[in-house]
């Protein structure tokens, strides 16, 4: 059994790891031919994280049987921040148990793996009705706006603009983004829209994979679950899903 | 299996206080329950993830769960919306229920609540450490929140908090599994053994659920699994323990110290408490120094660690060893409070069980096993063989500062776990009328009046009755009681007030708040008068009158080392009681 992958830098690891530590302790990844895959879900099961990092992302990747590994997230990424922006890192498995990790040329470390509780969370399948494509620090911005008075986010889509609103008891907030603005980068919707998500699982995701995401893609619909995609090194990707909050 | 047959049981218990329905509703869910999470099972109902000795707690305080239920209910202004519903019900568990209704925040999957889930969740969450480890809790919490029904969200809470008061004693534990698994409430003396030596009702229950009764007779003593103690009944003179034990017996000093059970293994070193909890921390110097004084590669001693005086070598009293009860400079509490460690009994020893021996042969073992210096001692012994002798060493123990003296038959097995009259205690006589002071068990308060409104002003006592498992009124006591007292006994007190009364409280007097019948305090009294209020040892004398206190007095001493099972029993009131009129008859005669 062989498993080696090789990062060119550090940042999209790091986000990555970030990422999965606002809902998960311990998260087991598998790693196939084509790639490394994550799926997991918060204890609260009101957010899932699908990850797809395909081989093409990385600067050496080599995995010639499936296999499953699972990792404490926060001592997993207290050794990744070890790692300089430009330090490469390398992953492989060689011995059982045992990760061992690479940073740079001459830093490694050696990281006990945990056991893997795979239980396969399916994907929420939904037909997406309106999709909004901005950048991660201007939705970020919107984010910040909005928890001045509220901790629910409420997206609005019509055809042409969205708007982003909070409602608390010290009082209201609305930012209006419209098409064809250079804030925003596209805005469609089949059919108007409104959902209502937590602050608090949108806020960690995002301050979590930051500027590196570039151009995020949010696609919901009405009362249903938001999926936010975030871009890893161009080629891999983020799915992050979020249950609505509905009134009852 | 699924959580909610827990939570339906958990719902008719508390509606009964009758123990014959708990003891039913018990019988049910065992036969309902799987053999593998019947464990987990027992240590639910009793509130608990795992035996007492293991010291798994589960520490939620009340805020942090408030703030869980706020998020899985995801309204606005939740938490206080949850508080105000607490303050009118007075239960979170059922404020949350209320609340969960109303919830707005959806999610992906509905698990099954499962017992084996909820009770991996506790786990975690007792087990939790590190940096954000209240975050993580909410996070669990709410997750199981999130999928639980109201009534299930209920239960889960009042776990968490440790307020699921069932009133589920082990004794009915184990009778509804002596009935669930062999048909026959009689074998519940054979789950008693396995429990007595193990300290484990989840593995008593386990193994009379898979293996039968035939798994629980070949029970065995483990190292560093605590031996339920034996206990002692009370004498009152030396004559009466000469009519007890016959005229020869061994008497050791009895020390004012804490009772330890020493479990070693080569340099590894484990105390329990008399109540079984794990002291080992408060006593460095035990683990350092007592595996040099033995001769033994395994063993289970039993010793009392008594404070001394180093340079005079005297005892001193129980209460300057509290101050080693502290998290932190344990090492300068060593220092400060040095003791010795007296042995007297050895349960277990190189593999083999003494349980059996004699007491005899207990005693020789244990003398083979130690050897003496300035901090490992044997308790003083001696053989005693008529009256005179027994006084004398009586009046030796009570000038080297003892208590009193043990008083053990010589060719008796080590009785884990029970009380009878193998072993005796015999105390110095207090200077009261009733010759004694009782251990009595706090089981409801009346507010009080002037200087004590808004505090307890008057107490509710209770002894304990073997026979039917319960704790009997016995007498109010409101005098004797210093601010401070009152103060200190309140603050014990809150965090045990219950809702109804506990099933095994049996009083006809209502008293204004009833509590767990846990804190135990000392009384004494001038006499011990027929009562048709108070249910002690009700019937035994004359029928529908029981016994009660009259002038009751506290003593001053709140004796937080012993648990209400160890409080004055109703045959002891009886032998008071019985004693009194003797000495009443002989002055008629005079």
């Amino acid at each position: 059994m062989t498993f080696e992958a090789k990062t060119s830098g550090s940042d999209d690891l790091k986000a990555i790891i970030s990422a999965i530590s606002t809902l998960v302790e311990e998260a087991t990844f598998v790693a196939t031919a084509e790639g490394i895959t994550f799926r997991g879900m918060d204890p609260s099961h009101v957010a899932l994280i699908d990850i797809s990092w395909p081989n093409s992302a990385f600067e050496k990747y080599e995995c010639d049987s499936d296999i499953k590994f699972g990792v404490r997230i926060d001592e997993f990424s207290k050794l990744i921040k070890r790692a300089d922006k430009k330090d490469s890192i390398e992953i492989s498995i060689s011995e059982q148990n045992m990760l061992l990790v690479t940073v740079g040329k001459n830093k490694k470390y050696k990281m006990r793996l945990i056991e893997s509780s795979a239980t396969d969370t399916p994907l929420p399948k939904i037909p997406y009705d309106s999709k909004i494509i901005l950048s991660s620090s201007r939705f970020d911005k919107i984010l910040g706006d909005v928890q001045v008075v509220s901790d629910y986010l409420t997206i609005h889509t019509s055809d042409s603009k969205a708007d982003f609103s909070g409602k608390g008891d010290s009082g209201e907030v609305v930012i209006e983004l419209e098409k064809n603005t250079d804030e925003i980068g596209e805005i469609s919707s089949k059919e108007d829209s409104t959902g209502t998500y937590s602050l608090e699982y949108l806020n960690p995701v995002v301050k979590a994979v930051g500027a590196n995401a570039g151009q995020i893609t949010c696609e919901f619909s009405s009362a249903k679950p938001i999926r936010i995609e975030f871009k890893v090194a161009n080629i891999g990707r983020i799915h992050f899903y979020l249950a609505p909050r509905v009134e009852s | 299996m699924e959580f909610s047959i827990l939570a339906d049981a958990f719902s008719k218990m508390e509606l009964t206080t009758k123990r014959l329905e708990l003891t039913q509703y018990l019988v049910e869910l065992f036969k309902k329950t799987p053999h593998d999470v019947i464990s987990r099972t027992v240590y639910l109902l009793q509130g608990k993830l795992r035996p007492d000795f293991e010291g798994v707690e589960l520490g939620v305080a009340e805020k942090l769960a408030i703030r869980a239920i706020a998020k899985s209910a995801g309204l606005d202004n939740a938490e206080k919306k949850i508080e105000e519903e607490y303050r009118k019900s007075g239960d979170l568990g059922h404020a949350a229920s209320k609340i969960l209704e109303q919830k707005k925040q959806t999610t992906f999957i509905v698990e099954y609540i499962t017992i084996e889930r909820v009770y991996e969740n506790l786990y975690t969450i007792a087990k939790l450490e590190g940096s954000k480890t209240q975050d993580r809790k909410i996070k669990y919490i709410s997750g199981l929140l999130n999928d639980a029904s109201p009534v299930e969200a209920k239960f889960i809470l009042k776990i968490l908090l440790g307020t699921l008061r069932l009133g589920i004693a082990e004794n009915t534990v184990m009778d509804a599994l002596a009935i669930a698994f062999t048909d026959n409430k009689e074998n519940r003396k054979v789950l008693e053994h396995a429990y007595n030596v193990s300290s484990d009702l989840g593995k008593v229950a386990e193994t009379i659920a898979k293996k039968g009764l035939a798994g629980i007779e070949e029970f065995k003593i483990n190292l560093f699994n605590p031996i339920r103690p034996m206990l002692a009944d009370r004498v009152k003179s030396e004559e009466e323990a000469i009519e007890k034990l016959g005229i020869k017996f061994a008497a050791e000093y009895k020390l004012d110290g804490e009772r330890v059970q020493l479990h070693i293994e080569g340099d590894k070193v484990v105390l329990f408490s008399r109540s079984l909890e794990n002291i080992t921390s408060y006593y460095p110097d035990i683990v350092e120094k007592i595996p040099k004084t033995i001769l033994a590669q395994k063993v289970i001693l039993e010793a009392e660690a008594v404070a001394i005086n180093e340079n005079t070598g005297e005892f001193l009293p129980f209460q300057e060893l509290m101050h080693r009860r502290r998290k932190y400079e344990i090492e300068k509490a060593v220092l400060q409070y040095p003791i010795t460690v007296n042995f007297f009994d050895v349960l277990y020893y190189d593999g083999k069980s003494c349980l059996e021996l004699e007491y005899k042969e207990r005693r020789s073992l244990l003398e083979k096993i130690i050897k003496e210096d300035d901090f490992a001692k044997y308790v003083p012994m001696s053989y005693i063989s008529n009256q005179n002798e027994i006084e004398e060493f009586l009046e030796n123990s009570i000038n080297s500062g003892c208590e009193g003296v043990m008083l053990k038959m010589l060719d008796k097995p080590y009785h884990a776990g029970a009380r009878g009259s193998f072993w005796l205690k015999l105390k110095r006589e207090y200077r009261n009328e009733l010759g004694d002071s009782l251990d009595l068990v706090v089981i409801g308060a009346f507010f009080g009046k002037g200087r004590r409104t808004g505090k307890y002003g008057t107490f509710l006592l209770a002894s304990c009755d073997y026979d039917t498992d319960t704790f009997t009124s016995i007498c109010k006591v409101g005098t004797g009681f210093k601010d401070e007292d009152l103060d200190q006994i309140y603050q014990i007190l809150s965090n045990k007030v219950t809702i109804k009364k506990n099933p095994r409280i049996d009083s006809k007097m209502e008293a204004d708040v009833w509590f767990e019948p846990e804190l135990v305090i000392e009384i004494v009294a001038s006499e011990i008068t027929l009562s048709p209020i108070h249910m002690a040892a009700r019937n035994k004398i004359r029928k529908d009158t029981g016994l009660a206190l009259r002038f009751p007095k506290f003593t001053g001493k709140i004796r937080l080392e012993k648990d209400a099972d160890d409080a004055s029993t109703n045959e002891e009131v009886l032998t008071l009681f019985k004693g009194q009129k003797k000495v009443a008859h002989d002055r008629n005669l005079m």
